[in-house]
């Protein structure tokens, strides 16, 4: 008789763990809420620092999939777990060895930042729209014409007390400058600002990419958070920040303001956290039993994490934690 | 007849000493008052105010009507001791000259009148009268006793913590009345006379008791009974008890017309001393029910200021949503006199500030009507598109005030105690508002709409908060918003509710687009936002934790959008909910008819 | 004294903390411990009702305070409106407007 461990989320996390342990000999049931496996990925365009198409990564993780003995439970959600069990919003429940939850995060809902504008005016978007305007292939204006001027404003939604989200969404800024360097390809002649508090530049290769969007694209970084947007009679949006390198007030119509959202906590966590008595963090992601030798390993024996469910993180490093979180759930199990 | 013994001793000079300083008190006070005050009082003398003033003394002073309502058995028990005090005072006077005809006795005859009566022919109705009496009283000092123990029975989840004052006083006050018992019981035992209570409770005595104990119980407990009086009196100035005779003249110049301001005046003492520090304002503190600050609140506060101990935390550390003042028995303006508290503290008259107000004028557009968004609008550009909207529709020219960024309206400076700074940009305003002529002044912002009300000098100038700008243009049929059946809640800004007493409108307009369910705190009680500019002391982390609170009781609703009409509390609220938070005007310009 | 408070982007001093007496810093920062978590990313000075009508940047008179540059700082925080815009936006929650009443306190004698 096989193991049987349920994987709970079918993004990148979710697949990458569910290829893992079908390599281990585990029986391995990968659940999926929406109708189809894939994730966030399916709406990016490219990835951060070498601009491979999200697509070739998903394409070759579900070719994968497919090959395996894997069984796939789409349009199914999990409600409560437990170390041999997790239940389904339609009341099944499924017994297992163990779970290895995956459920990612959710994207910080823009329009939460009133003073943004973002919902109340045509040209304010977010990075989501933006990477689907890019996967479309049609990046313009509300109106249809080609933007001369771009601006990029990090942090919505992260390191900011008054909306309750005081982490850092960590792939932001990278994400501000991979889409900073994509606008700058589509429009060579538009002037493209980035208004940062902190670039946080932690991964290989991505502090060069910064300095490659400064020198080669010439795109302008000016530190300072933008504080207020408003229309213009002709439509485009005016920004209000400080140009604090200067110490003086900054003010410039753009006819893009692009927000980068960043990265929260799934509102489901404390239903399923408080089913199976998991620890969560004050930021609301799952807790680790141990940062450092326990970092897939959840406080109760059984249920590991994979991916951004337990903290913001970038594709490469939620790709090998699958495996990490694989190989402890196997081992739990007895494999 | 001889009307001394040596036992009288310690009334008669307790009596004295209270008499004397209350005099003191209240002839230094009201010759400190401003001369407008003082003609104030001189032209309402002799009008109908002076009725009016009785009347409420009657109904606040002795039979605490406002406590009654708060909580019936609280009501009790304030008028047992305070009405049944009085009757035993009126009656005991009635009694002795039932027995001793007009004439001169001196105060301690009146107030011993069983010890000293003892050998004149007993008036059984006036023995009943008075054990009826005794007994009123006596049962509301065992509803004082057992509200310390049990304070919830008496409607009060806390009760004030006190001063050693006034726990000496509050100590002889518990002791008075049942020393006058044990007092008045052992005469009866001696002599005979009293009725059911005195007279049994001495019946009892003298079967019990030998006589040479007796007699003694007897000089004891005279002595202990005008000790406990004379410590009472001694003390009554100097603690919380100067309430019962400072209320009486606060009645009266209030109906006078006098007020507390910005600035302090020795009108502010008759209301401080006025606190009975009953404590009826802690419960209804945020800052206390959700944060568990307990030494902020308005009995505290004017307790400190009373005794020269006031800490600017104190004075800081108050949303001033008015919820307490609301509730005070006394009536007493505790947001004002916080006010110029905060003005003594921090207030320094600078000629030079603000020198760059000079000749600014930002607005744009032009029209009789002026929309002043205020500074917090600015950052909730949905009110501020939603306005435009509305104007639009309403086919309203309008000049805008500040859309560019105006000078803010200076209630935030004046609630942190610089008044006269803020009296520069309300003089920046005021002019603004003239140069451009207008004759209708809208805001979005009840923190401006309360200052432009109060303080601007803006005759001729109609000031109207949007949510009354809203519902005319709907009554008049100017804008047409569309029935539909979202269900609301609505959320009452402290300044626009019990600020500025516009509760209605803002519901009728709901009502005129949807559903509307009140949440359980609403209208005069509702809570406040926490994030209230009046408080300059409050942690962000304070202010959330009251904003969680608040929505917890929006969406105990069940409803599907939460209203407010405030920009300040719609950013506060808006982080303490997932449910959507709207201005009111968001509502009415998206129910409005497209095209 | 001039007042020219930091607004000059080359000063022609440079702040020595060697020689600034941070004794009255280390008073405001006691008080209000949450002024260290500033990020200096300027929201509070881009949004602020005096510094759109004149020269006053909050962020760099108590960044300037708490580096022991006390000179001029209670003129500059008397510019302020006290609106509490600043605060509305402030991401690390910090409460401006009791700072530039604490500045103002612990400085009004300079």
């Amino acid at each position: 008789m096989k193991k049987r461990i349920i994987v709970i989320g079918g993004g990148v996390a979710g697949m990458q763990t569910a290829l893992r342990l079908a390599e281990q000999g585990a029986a391995v049931l990968l659940v999926e809420k929406e109708s189809e496996l894939g994730g966030k990925l399916r709406h990016w365009h490219v990835l951060f620092p070498s601009f491979t198409p999200a697509s070739e990564v998903l394409t070759e993780l579900r070719r994968r999939i497919n090959a395996s003995d894997i069984e796939v439970l789409t349009g199914a959600e999990a409600v409560a777990l437990a170390p041999k069990s997790v239940t389904l919003r339609d009341g099944r429940e499924l017994a297992c060895d163990s779970v290895v939850l995956c459920s990612g995060f959710t994207l910080f809902d823009a329009s939460i930042k009133e003073e943004y504008g973002y919902g109340i005016y045509d040209n304010v978007f977010t990075s989501v729209d933006l990477e689907r305007m890019f996967r479309e292939g049609r990046v313009a204006k509300a109106d249809g014409t080609r933007p001369r001027r771009i601006a990029f404003l990090h942090c919505v939604g992260s390191r900011d007390e008054k909306v309750c989200q005081q982490h850092c969404s960590k792939v932001c800024c990278i994400t501000g400058v991979k889409q900073a360097m994509e606008i700058k390809r589509l429009f060579p002649e538009a002037d493209v600002f980035n208004f940062y508090m902190d670039i946080r530049m932690f991964g290989p290769g991505y502090e060069e990419m910064y300095r490659e969007a400064q020198q080669r694209y010439n795109i302008h970084f000016v530190r300072g958070r933008i504080s207020e947007a408003s229309p213009t009679i002709d439509g485009r949006v005016q920004i209000k920040a400080e140009d604090t390198l200067t110490g003086r007030p900054l003010r410039m119509s753009v006819d893009m303001l692009i927000l980068l959202v960043g990265m929260r906590s799934n509102d489901d966590l404390a239903a399923l956290a408080a089913s199976a008595g998991l620890d969560r963090a004050p930021s609301g992601f799952m807790k680790p039993r141990d940062l450092f030798l326990d970092n897939v390993r959840s406080n109760v024996g059984g249920i590991f994490y994979a991916g951004a469910v337990s903290a913001p993180k970038s594709i490469g490093e939620t790709l090998n934690e699958g495996i990490a979180a694989a190989d402890a759930a196997a081992r739990y199990a007895g494999l | 007849m001889n009307f001394f013994a040596p036992f009288c001793i310690p009334f008669i000079i307790g009596a004295a000493v209270m008499f004397l300083t209350l005099a003191g008190k209240w002839a230094t006070w009201l010759w400190q008052l401003p001369h407008a005050d003082k003609m104030r009082i001189l032209r309402g003398l002799p009008t109908r105010h002076t009725l009016a003033a009785i009347w409420e003394v009657i109904c606040e002073s002795l039979l605490h009507r406002r406590i009654f309502r708060i909580n019936p058995l609280l009501g009790y028990m304030h008028m047992s001791l305070a009405f049944g005090w009085f009757l035993l005072i009126a009656v005991g006077w009635i009694e002795t000259v039932a027995y001793l005809g007009f004439r001169y006795v001196p105060l301690q005859a009146h107030v011993f009148f069983k010890y000293f009566s003892t050998g004149l022919a007993h008036k059984p109705v006036f023995d009943f009268l008075m054990d009826l009496l005794l007994l009123f009283v006596l049962s509301g000092v065992a509803l004082a006793w057992f509200k310390r123990l049990r304070s919830r029975m008496l409607g009060l989840r806390r009760t004030t913590k006190h001063v050693w004052g006034d726990r000496l006083a509050l100590s002889a006050l518990w002791f008075i009345f049942p020393a006058r018992l044990v007092a008045e019981s052992t005469t009866c035992a001696l002599y005979g006379g009293g009725s059911f209570l005195t007279g049994s409770l001495g019946e009892w005595l003298s079967a019990h008791v030998g006589l040479l104990p007796l007699m003694n119980l007897e000089s004891a407990a005279w002595w202990f009974y005008s000790s406990c009086l004379g410590i009472f009196f001694v003390a009554l100035p100097f603690s919380r008890y100067m309430h019962i005779f400072t209320e009486i003249p606060l009645i009266f110049l209030r109906h006078y017309g006098l007020r507390s301001g910005e600035k302090e005046s020795s009108f502010d003492h008759f209301q401080i001393e006025a606190c009975s520090r009953c404590g009826i304002c802690i419960d209804p503190c945020q800052l206390q029910s959700v944060l568990n600050v307990h030494t902020v609140q308005s009995v505290y506060f004017l307790r400190d200021r009373r005794y020269g101990m006031l800490r600017r935390e104190t004075a800081d550390d108050c949303l001033m949503c008015g919820r307490c003042a609301e509730r005070c028995p006394v009536g007493i303006d505790l947001n004002t006199l916080r006010l110029n508290s905060r003005d003594k503290i921090r207030n320094l008259p600078d000629e030079r500030r603000y020198g760059y107000l000079t000749g600014l004028d930002r607005s744009s557009g032009e029209g009789k009507v002026g929309y002043f968004a205020g500074c917090m609008t600015l950052l909730t550009p949905r009110t501020l598109q939603a306005m435009e909207r509305i104007f639009e529709a309403a086919g309203e020219e309008v000049w805008w005030a500040d859309r560019e960024g105006g000078v803010c309206c200076g209630r935030p400076l004046k609630l942190s105690g610089e008044t006269d700074a803020a009296r520069r940009m309300m003089h920046y305003n005021t002019e603004l508002f003239r140069k451009h002529g207008i004759t209708t002044l809208v805001t979005s912002c009840p923190i401006c709409l309360k200052v432009f009300r109060e303080d601007y000098d803006l005759k001729g100038v109609e000031i109207l908060h949007h949510s009354e700008y809203i519902l005319r243009l709907i009554r008049s049929g100017r804008i047409c918003p569309e029935h539909a059946a979202t269900r609301f809640t609505y959320h009452d800004p402290c300044e626009l509710g019990r600020g500025s007493g516009i509760y209605d409108e803002p519901r009728a307009v709901i009502e005129a687009i949807g559903e509307l369910l009140e949440p359980a705190s609403t209208r005069e009680n509702a809570l406040c936002c926490g994030s209230s500019v009046a408080n300059t002391a409050i942690s962000d982390d304070g202010q959330l934790r009251i904003a969680r609170s608040v929505c917890d009781e929006l969406e105990a609703t069940g409803a599907e959008v939460i209203v407010t009409a405030c920009p300040l509390c719609k950013k506060a609220l808006g982080r303490g909910t997932k449910e959507p938070v709207r201005d009111l005007a968001e509502i009415v310009a998206e129910s409005l008819p497209r095209g | 004294m001039a007042i020219n408070f930091g607004y000059t982007i080359s000063k022609p001093r440079a702040i020595n903390l060697d020689r600034n007496n941070l004794r009255r810093s280390d008073e405001i920062l006691h008080e209000m411990p949450e002024l260290q978590t500033c990020i200096g990313c300027g929201a509070c000075t881009a949004v602020c009702t005096a510094g759109n009508l004149t020269e006053f940047n909050f962020r760099k008179v108590h960044t300037l305070v708490r580096r022991g540059e006390y000179q001029g700082a209670y003129e500059e925080m008397n510019k302020c409106m006290l609106c509490g815009k600043c605060r509305l936006v402030c991401p690390r929650g910090i409460n401006t407007r009791g700072v530039v009443l604490l500045i103002k306190r612990k400085l009004g004698d300079l």
